[in-house]
Protein backbone atom coordinates (compact mmCIF):
# COMPACT_ATOMS: atom_id res chain seq x y z
CA UNK A 1 0.00 0.00 0.00
CA UNK A 2 1.54 3.44 -0.68
CA UNK A 3 2.05 5.56 2.16
CA UNK A 4 -0.39 8.11 0.41
CA UNK A 5 -3.40 5.32 -0.26
CA UNK A 6 -2.94 4.99 4.18
CA UNK A 7 -3.20 8.57 4.98
CA UNK A 8 -6.50 8.95 2.57
CA UNK A 9 -7.90 5.61 4.71
CA UNK A 10 -7.08 7.47 7.90
CA UNK A 11 -8.42 10.47 6.80
CA UNK A 12 -11.35 9.11 5.63
CA UNK A 13 -12.26 7.43 9.02
CA UNK A 14 -11.42 10.15 11.19
CA UNK A 15 -14.08 11.01 13.75
CA UNK A 16 -14.12 13.35 16.67
CA UNK A 17 -11.56 12.41 19.38
CA UNK A 18 -11.86 12.22 22.92
CA UNK A 19 -8.89 13.17 24.68
CA UNK A 20 -10.07 13.52 28.26
CA UNK A 21 -10.74 9.79 28.07
CA UNK A 22 -7.74 8.20 29.41
CA UNK A 23 -8.13 10.17 32.48
CA UNK A 24 -11.77 9.52 33.12
CA UNK A 25 -10.96 5.88 32.50
CA UNK A 26 -8.50 5.69 35.10
CA UNK A 27 -10.44 7.76 37.94
CA UNK A 28 -13.51 5.44 36.95
CA UNK A 29 -10.73 2.06 37.49
CA UNK A 30 -9.84 4.07 40.53
CA UNK A 31 -12.80 4.63 42.01
CA UNK A 32 -14.41 1.08 41.21
CA UNK A 33 -11.61 -0.53 42.17
CA UNK A 34 -11.57 1.36 45.83
CA UNK A 35 -15.05 0.61 46.19
CA UNK A 36 -14.84 -3.15 45.24
CA UNK A 37 -11.84 -3.72 47.85
CA UNK A 38 -14.42 -2.06 50.44
CA UNK A 39 -16.30 -4.32 50.13
CA UNK A 40 -14.08 -7.24 49.94
CA UNK A 41 -12.23 -6.29 53.10
CA UNK A 42 -15.89 -5.55 54.88
CA UNK A 43 -17.37 -9.55 53.43
CA UNK A 44 -13.78 -11.30 54.31
CA UNK A 45 -12.67 -10.00 56.79
CA UNK A 46 -15.22 -7.89 58.53
CA UNK A 47 -14.13 -3.81 59.94
CA UNK A 48 -12.31 -4.05 63.20
CA UNK A 49 -15.04 -3.83 66.42
CA UNK A 50 -13.01 -1.39 67.74
CA UNK A 51 -13.05 1.04 64.51
CA UNK A 52 -14.98 3.72 65.82
CA UNK A 53 -13.08 4.00 69.37
CA UNK A 54 -10.94 7.68 69.46
CA UNK A 55 -7.26 6.47 69.28
CA UNK A 56 -8.09 3.55 66.54
CA UNK A 57 -10.65 5.96 64.25
CA UNK A 58 -7.26 8.33 64.30
CA UNK A 59 -4.82 5.34 63.44
CA UNK A 60 -7.05 4.02 60.74
CA UNK A 61 -7.54 7.56 58.93
CA UNK A 62 -3.85 7.73 59.36
CA UNK A 63 -3.42 4.44 57.40
CA UNK A 64 -6.15 5.47 54.59
CA UNK A 65 -4.50 9.02 54.51
CA UNK A 66 -1.26 7.63 53.86
CA UNK A 67 -2.49 4.90 51.39
CA UNK A 68 -4.38 7.47 49.87
CA UNK A 69 -1.70 9.65 49.08
CA UNK A 70 0.49 6.95 47.66
CA UNK A 71 -2.90 6.26 45.57
CA UNK A 72 -3.08 9.92 44.34
CA UNK A 73 0.72 10.10 43.34
CA UNK A 74 1.05 6.69 41.40
CA UNK A 75 -2.04 6.74 39.56
CA UNK A 76 -0.92 10.33 38.31
CA UNK A 77 2.36 8.85 36.98
CA UNK A 78 0.40 6.35 35.64
CA UNK A 79 -1.56 8.42 33.43
CA UNK A 80 0.80 10.74 32.48
CA UNK A 81 3.08 7.50 31.72
CA UNK A 82 0.18 6.29 28.77
CA UNK A 83 0.69 9.66 26.97
CA UNK A 84 3.56 9.97 24.65
CA UNK A 85 5.71 12.94 25.30
CA UNK A 86 4.65 13.78 28.56
CA UNK A 87 7.60 12.73 30.98
CA UNK A 88 6.03 10.61 34.15
CA UNK A 89 8.93 9.20 35.98
CA UNK A 90 9.95 12.27 37.96
CA UNK A 91 6.56 12.19 39.42
CA UNK A 92 6.99 9.02 41.16
CA UNK A 93 9.46 10.73 43.43
CA UNK A 94 6.61 12.08 45.26
CA UNK A 95 5.94 9.27 46.68
CA UNK A 96 8.72 10.26 49.26
CA UNK A 97 6.41 12.86 50.69
CA UNK A 98 3.80 10.25 52.54
CA UNK A 99 6.59 7.17 52.80
CA UNK A 100 9.44 10.04 54.57
CA UNK A 101 5.94 11.41 56.89
CA UNK A 102 5.55 7.55 57.71
CA UNK A 103 9.10 6.72 58.55
CA UNK A 104 9.21 10.01 61.14
CA UNK A 105 6.44 8.94 62.55
CA UNK A 106 7.59 5.37 62.80
CA UNK A 107 11.03 6.83 64.26
CA UNK A 108 9.85 8.88 66.57
CA UNK A 109 7.67 6.27 68.01
CA UNK A 110 11.03 3.94 68.13
CA UNK A 111 13.07 6.33 69.88
CA UNK A 112 10.29 6.85 72.98
CA UNK A 113 10.38 2.82 73.37
CA UNK A 114 13.35 0.78 74.91
CA UNK A 115 15.74 -0.84 71.73
CA UNK A 116 14.83 -4.45 72.96
CA UNK A 117 10.63 -3.48 72.56
CA UNK A 118 11.44 -2.28 68.79
CA UNK A 119 11.35 -5.73 66.90
CA UNK A 120 8.42 -6.26 68.86
CA UNK A 121 6.71 -2.90 67.59
CA UNK A 122 7.74 -3.55 64.18
CA UNK A 123 6.61 -7.28 63.49
CA UNK A 124 3.56 -6.80 65.84
CA UNK A 125 1.14 -9.78 66.22
CA UNK A 126 0.88 -10.01 62.73
CA UNK A 127 3.13 -8.73 60.00
CA UNK A 128 2.28 -11.85 57.82
CA UNK A 129 -1.55 -11.41 57.59
CA UNK A 130 -0.76 -7.26 56.16
CA UNK A 131 2.06 -8.24 53.90
CA UNK A 132 -0.40 -11.08 52.60
CA UNK A 133 -3.50 -8.94 52.58
CA UNK A 134 -2.43 -5.83 51.01
CA UNK A 135 -1.51 -7.39 47.97
CA UNK A 136 -4.26 -9.52 47.92
CA UNK A 137 -6.62 -6.70 47.66
CA UNK A 138 -4.80 -5.13 44.87
CA UNK A 139 -4.60 -7.40 42.57
CA UNK A 140 -8.16 -6.88 41.01
CA UNK A 141 -7.01 -2.86 40.65
CA UNK A 142 -4.28 -3.65 39.59
CA UNK A 143 -5.79 -5.60 36.78
CA UNK A 144 -8.45 -2.51 36.19
CA UNK A 145 -5.19 -0.33 35.59
CA UNK A 146 -4.19 -2.85 33.50
CA UNK A 147 -7.31 -3.04 31.64
CA UNK A 148 -6.98 0.82 31.35
CA UNK A 149 -3.03 1.15 30.37
CA UNK A 150 -4.00 -1.16 27.27
CA UNK A 151 -5.88 1.54 25.68
CA UNK A 152 -2.91 4.12 26.32
CA UNK A 153 0.49 4.38 24.40
CA UNK A 154 2.94 3.34 26.91
CA UNK A 155 6.53 4.29 26.05
CA UNK A 156 8.13 2.72 28.99
CA UNK A 157 5.64 -0.07 29.79
CA UNK A 158 7.94 -1.18 33.11
CA UNK A 159 7.53 2.38 34.25
CA UNK A 160 3.42 2.03 33.74
CA UNK A 161 3.89 -1.16 35.12
CA UNK A 162 5.17 -0.12 38.31
CA UNK A 163 2.65 3.03 39.14
CA UNK A 164 -0.20 0.82 38.31
CA UNK A 165 1.13 -1.81 40.94
CA UNK A 166 2.29 1.19 43.46
CA UNK A 167 -1.54 2.91 42.64
CA UNK A 168 -2.96 -1.01 43.14
CA UNK A 169 -1.94 -1.47 46.53
CA UNK A 170 -2.81 2.13 47.54
CA UNK A 171 -6.42 1.53 47.09
CA UNK A 172 -5.58 -1.71 48.97
CA UNK A 173 -4.44 -0.56 51.66
CA UNK A 174 -7.10 2.25 51.85
CA UNK A 175 -9.70 0.11 52.15
CA UNK A 176 -7.80 -1.76 54.70
CA UNK A 177 -7.85 0.19 56.99
CA UNK A 178 -10.53 -0.35 58.34
CA UNK A 179 -9.34 -3.62 59.32
CA UNK A 180 -6.10 -3.73 59.96
CA UNK A 181 -5.75 -4.85 63.57
CA UNK A 182 -1.98 -2.95 64.12
CA UNK A 183 -1.64 0.80 64.42
CA UNK A 184 1.96 1.51 65.20
CA UNK A 185 3.85 3.60 63.03
CA UNK A 186 7.09 1.42 62.89
CA UNK A 187 4.45 -1.52 61.87
CA UNK A 188 2.88 0.83 59.44
CA UNK A 189 6.32 2.11 57.73
CA UNK A 190 7.59 -1.17 57.27
CA UNK A 191 5.48 -3.58 55.80
CA UNK A 192 2.87 -0.84 53.50
CA UNK A 193 5.83 -0.05 51.70
CA UNK A 194 7.28 -3.57 51.24
CA UNK A 195 3.88 -4.80 50.17
CA UNK A 196 3.52 -1.59 47.64
CA UNK A 197 6.75 -2.42 46.30
CA UNK A 198 5.98 -6.05 45.99
CA UNK A 199 2.76 -4.97 43.67
CA UNK A 200 4.96 -2.55 41.88
CA UNK A 201 7.61 -5.43 40.92
CA UNK A 202 4.59 -7.81 39.42
CA UNK A 203 3.27 -4.31 37.47
CA UNK A 204 6.27 -4.33 36.60
CA UNK A 205 5.90 -8.25 35.08
CA UNK A 206 2.96 -7.87 33.65
CA UNK A 207 2.26 -4.69 32.03
CA UNK A 208 4.99 -5.42 29.42
CA UNK A 209 3.02 -8.61 29.00
CA UNK A 210 -0.47 -7.53 28.38
CA UNK A 211 0.22 -4.06 27.16
CA UNK A 212 1.43 -4.02 23.37
CA UNK A 213 0.55 -1.36 20.56
CA UNK B 1 -0.09 11.23 -7.17
CA UNK B 2 2.06 11.86 -3.64
CA UNK B 3 3.00 15.22 -3.26
CA UNK B 4 0.84 16.88 -5.87
CA UNK B 5 -1.21 19.20 -3.99
CA UNK B 6 1.41 19.61 -1.07
CA UNK B 7 3.80 22.56 -1.08
CA UNK B 8 7.12 22.49 1.21
CA UNK B 9 9.32 24.92 1.44
CA UNK B 10 12.62 22.99 1.54
CA UNK B 11 15.07 26.05 1.63
CA UNK B 12 14.05 27.58 4.76
CA UNK B 13 15.46 25.79 8.35
CA UNK B 14 12.62 25.95 10.08
CA UNK B 15 12.83 26.18 14.33
CA UNK B 16 10.99 23.34 16.76
CA UNK B 17 8.61 26.20 17.42
CA UNK B 18 7.96 26.88 14.03
CA UNK B 19 6.88 23.72 13.12
CA UNK B 20 4.60 23.29 16.26
CA UNK B 21 2.75 26.51 14.90
CA UNK B 22 2.70 24.54 11.26
CA UNK B 23 1.04 21.32 12.91
CA UNK B 24 -0.61 21.94 15.76
CA UNK B 25 -3.55 24.06 15.05
CA UNK B 26 -4.08 21.30 11.97
CA UNK B 27 -4.19 18.31 14.27
CA UNK B 28 -6.65 19.95 17.09
CA UNK B 29 -8.72 20.61 14.25
CA UNK B 30 -8.59 17.03 13.02
CA UNK B 31 -9.05 16.01 16.77
CA UNK B 32 -11.94 17.40 16.13
CA UNK B 33 -13.13 15.77 13.29
CA UNK B 34 -11.99 18.28 10.42
CA UNK B 35 -11.40 15.52 7.33
CA UNK B 36 -9.14 18.47 5.45
CA UNK B 37 -6.84 19.39 8.72
CA UNK B 38 -6.34 16.07 9.55
CA UNK B 39 -5.14 15.80 6.00
CA UNK B 40 -2.67 18.66 6.01
CA UNK B 41 -1.11 17.49 9.41
CA UNK B 42 -0.78 13.66 8.22
CA UNK B 43 1.28 15.03 5.03
CA UNK B 44 3.21 16.79 6.56
CA UNK B 45 4.19 15.19 9.54
CA UNK B 46 4.47 12.23 7.38
CA UNK B 47 7.01 14.36 5.27
CA UNK B 48 9.31 14.69 8.42
CA UNK B 49 8.80 11.47 9.70
CA UNK B 50 9.90 10.26 6.63
CA UNK B 51 13.14 12.26 6.78
CA UNK B 52 14.35 11.97 10.17
CA UNK B 53 13.07 7.53 9.97
CA UNK B 54 15.55 7.51 7.40
CA UNK B 55 18.26 9.27 9.01
CA UNK B 56 17.75 7.01 12.25
CA UNK B 57 17.27 4.21 11.04
CA UNK B 58 20.64 4.74 8.38
CA UNK B 59 22.84 5.97 11.51
CA UNK B 60 21.64 2.19 12.62
CA UNK B 61 23.17 0.33 9.85
CA UNK B 62 19.98 0.39 7.76
CA UNK B 63 19.97 2.86 5.16
CA UNK B 64 16.91 0.97 3.47
CA UNK B 65 14.55 3.71 2.36
CA UNK B 66 11.91 1.25 1.74
CA UNK B 67 12.13 0.01 5.90
CA UNK B 68 12.29 3.13 6.55
CA UNK B 69 8.25 3.52 4.37
CA UNK B 70 7.68 0.53 6.65
CA UNK B 71 8.33 2.33 9.62
CA UNK B 72 6.99 5.47 8.34
CA UNK B 73 3.64 3.52 7.80
CA UNK B 74 3.54 1.56 11.03
CA UNK B 75 4.05 5.18 12.94
CA UNK B 76 1.64 7.05 10.83
CA UNK B 77 -0.90 4.12 12.49
CA UNK B 78 0.01 4.40 15.45
CA UNK B 79 -0.24 8.07 15.35
CA UNK B 80 -3.90 7.77 14.01
CA UNK B 81 -4.97 4.90 16.22
CA UNK B 82 -3.24 6.69 19.52
CA UNK B 83 -4.77 10.03 18.80
CA UNK B 84 -6.75 10.40 22.37
CA UNK B 85 -3.19 9.48 24.05
CA UNK B 86 -2.35 13.07 23.06
CA UNK B 87 -2.62 15.74 25.82
CA UNK B 88 -3.97 19.06 24.61
CA UNK B 89 -1.88 21.22 26.66
CA UNK B 90 1.63 19.55 25.38
CA UNK B 91 3.41 20.44 22.11
CA UNK B 92 2.19 17.81 18.88
CA UNK B 93 5.94 17.34 17.68
CA UNK B 94 7.13 15.85 21.09
CA UNK B 95 4.40 13.79 20.84
CA UNK B 96 4.53 12.56 17.35
CA UNK B 97 8.61 12.41 17.58
CA UNK B 98 7.69 9.82 20.73
CA UNK B 99 5.70 7.83 18.77
CA UNK B 100 8.20 7.61 15.63
CA UNK B 101 11.39 7.25 18.18
CA UNK B 102 9.36 4.11 19.91
CA UNK B 103 8.29 2.71 17.05
CA UNK B 104 12.22 2.65 14.93
CA UNK B 105 13.53 1.09 18.41
CA UNK B 106 10.74 -1.34 18.60
CA UNK B 107 11.21 -2.35 14.49
CA UNK B 108 14.99 -2.49 15.23
CA UNK B 109 14.42 -4.81 17.85
CA UNK B 110 11.92 -6.94 16.30
CA UNK B 111 14.28 -7.30 13.06
CA UNK B 112 17.37 -7.92 14.72
CA UNK B 113 20.63 -7.21 15.72
CA UNK B 114 21.38 -3.19 15.60
CA UNK B 115 24.94 -2.56 15.32
CA UNK B 116 26.00 -0.52 18.77
CA UNK B 117 22.57 0.11 20.24
CA UNK B 118 19.96 2.79 19.00
CA UNK B 119 20.80 6.04 18.18
CA UNK B 120 20.76 8.63 21.11
CA UNK B 121 17.97 11.25 19.68
CA UNK B 122 15.71 14.30 20.93
CA UNK B 123 13.40 16.37 19.36
CA UNK B 124 15.30 18.33 17.60
CA UNK B 125 16.14 15.45 15.11
CA UNK B 126 12.78 16.04 13.79
CA UNK B 127 14.12 19.70 12.36
CA UNK B 128 15.92 18.02 8.77
CA UNK B 129 14.66 18.84 5.76
CA UNK B 130 11.33 17.09 5.31
CA UNK B 131 11.05 14.07 3.01
CA UNK B 132 7.89 14.45 0.69
CA UNK B 133 8.73 11.97 -1.61
CA UNK B 134 7.88 8.42 -0.67
CA UNK B 135 9.27 5.14 -1.39
CA UNK B 136 8.05 2.00 -2.06
CA UNK B 137 7.17 0.27 1.35
CA UNK B 138 8.58 -3.76 1.76
CA UNK B 139 5.46 -4.80 3.66
CA UNK B 140 2.37 -5.50 1.70
CA UNK B 141 -0.29 -3.44 4.03
CA UNK B 142 -3.19 -5.04 1.41
CA UNK B 143 -2.29 -8.08 2.17
CA UNK B 144 -2.51 -7.80 5.88
CA UNK B 145 -5.77 -6.83 5.58
CA UNK B 146 -6.98 -9.52 3.69
CA UNK B 147 -9.01 -11.01 6.72
CA UNK B 148 -11.52 -8.30 7.00
CA UNK B 149 -15.00 -8.63 5.54
CA UNK B 150 -15.62 -8.29 1.95
CA UNK B 151 -18.16 -4.94 2.57
CA UNK B 152 -15.02 -3.59 4.78
CA UNK B 153 -13.06 -4.25 1.82
CA UNK B 154 -14.48 -3.10 -0.91
CA UNK B 155 -15.18 0.34 1.08
CA UNK B 156 -11.99 0.63 1.65
CA UNK B 157 -10.53 0.34 -2.03
CA UNK B 158 -13.45 2.45 -3.31
CA UNK B 159 -11.94 5.11 -0.76
CA UNK B 160 -8.28 4.23 -0.93
CA UNK B 161 -7.94 3.41 -5.13
CA UNK B 162 -10.64 5.11 -6.09
CA UNK B 163 -10.61 8.56 -4.27
CA UNK B 164 -14.21 8.42 -3.43
CA UNK B 165 -15.28 10.15 -0.56
CA UNK B 166 -16.14 8.12 2.47
CA UNK B 167 -19.50 9.69 2.49
CA UNK B 168 -19.76 8.35 -1.22
CA UNK B 169 -18.14 5.15 -0.34
CA UNK B 170 -20.23 4.58 2.35
CA UNK B 171 -23.58 5.39 0.25
CA UNK B 172 -22.37 2.65 -2.27
CA UNK B 173 -22.17 0.41 0.36
CA UNK B 174 -25.47 0.75 1.60
CA UNK B 175 -24.03 1.94 4.97
CA UNK B 176 -24.37 5.43 7.10
CA UNK B 177 -21.12 7.30 7.01
CA UNK B 178 -20.56 6.74 10.81
CA UNK B 179 -20.89 2.48 10.09
CA UNK B 180 -18.41 3.90 7.49
CA UNK B 181 -16.10 5.19 9.22
CA UNK B 182 -16.39 2.59 12.28
CA UNK B 183 -15.45 -0.21 9.11
CA UNK B 184 -12.57 1.99 8.25
CA UNK B 185 -11.40 2.28 12.05
CA UNK B 186 -11.60 -1.46 12.52
CA UNK B 187 -9.99 -2.15 9.28
CA UNK B 188 -6.76 0.07 10.54
CA UNK B 189 -6.66 -1.78 13.96
CA UNK B 190 -6.52 -5.17 12.29
CA UNK B 191 -3.33 -3.55 9.96
CA UNK B 192 -1.72 -2.50 13.08
CA UNK B 193 -2.06 -5.60 14.91
CA UNK B 194 -0.86 -7.25 11.98
CA UNK B 195 1.94 -5.02 11.55
CA UNK B 196 3.36 -5.77 15.51
CA UNK B 197 3.17 -9.57 14.06
CA UNK B 198 5.34 -9.18 10.87
CA UNK B 199 7.69 -10.94 10.20
CA UNK B 200 11.40 -9.36 9.58
CA UNK B 201 11.96 -8.77 5.94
Amino acid sequence: MRTQDLISLMVAGQRPVDTGWLGRATLAAAGASLAAAFALVVATLGPRPDLLSGGVAQASAMKAAFGGAVAVVALWAFLRSLRPGARAAHHLVWLAVPLVAVGLFAAFDLAQAPAGAWSGIVFGRNWLACLIAVPLYALAPLALLIAVAREGAPLRPRLTGIAAGVAAAGLATVAYSIHCPEDAAPFLATWYPLAMAAMGALGALLVPRFVRW
Amino acid sequence: MAGKNIRFDVGHRVTLDELEAQLRPAFLAGLAGDAAAYRYFLDHVSARLRAYLRQQLARAGRPDPGEAEDVLQETLLALHLSQHTYDPDGPVTAWAHAIARHKAVDHLRRTGRHAGGVPIDDVTHFLAAPEPVSSDARLDLAKAMANTPERTRRLIEQVKMQGYSVAEAARAAGMTETAAKVAIHRGLRMLARALTKAPPR
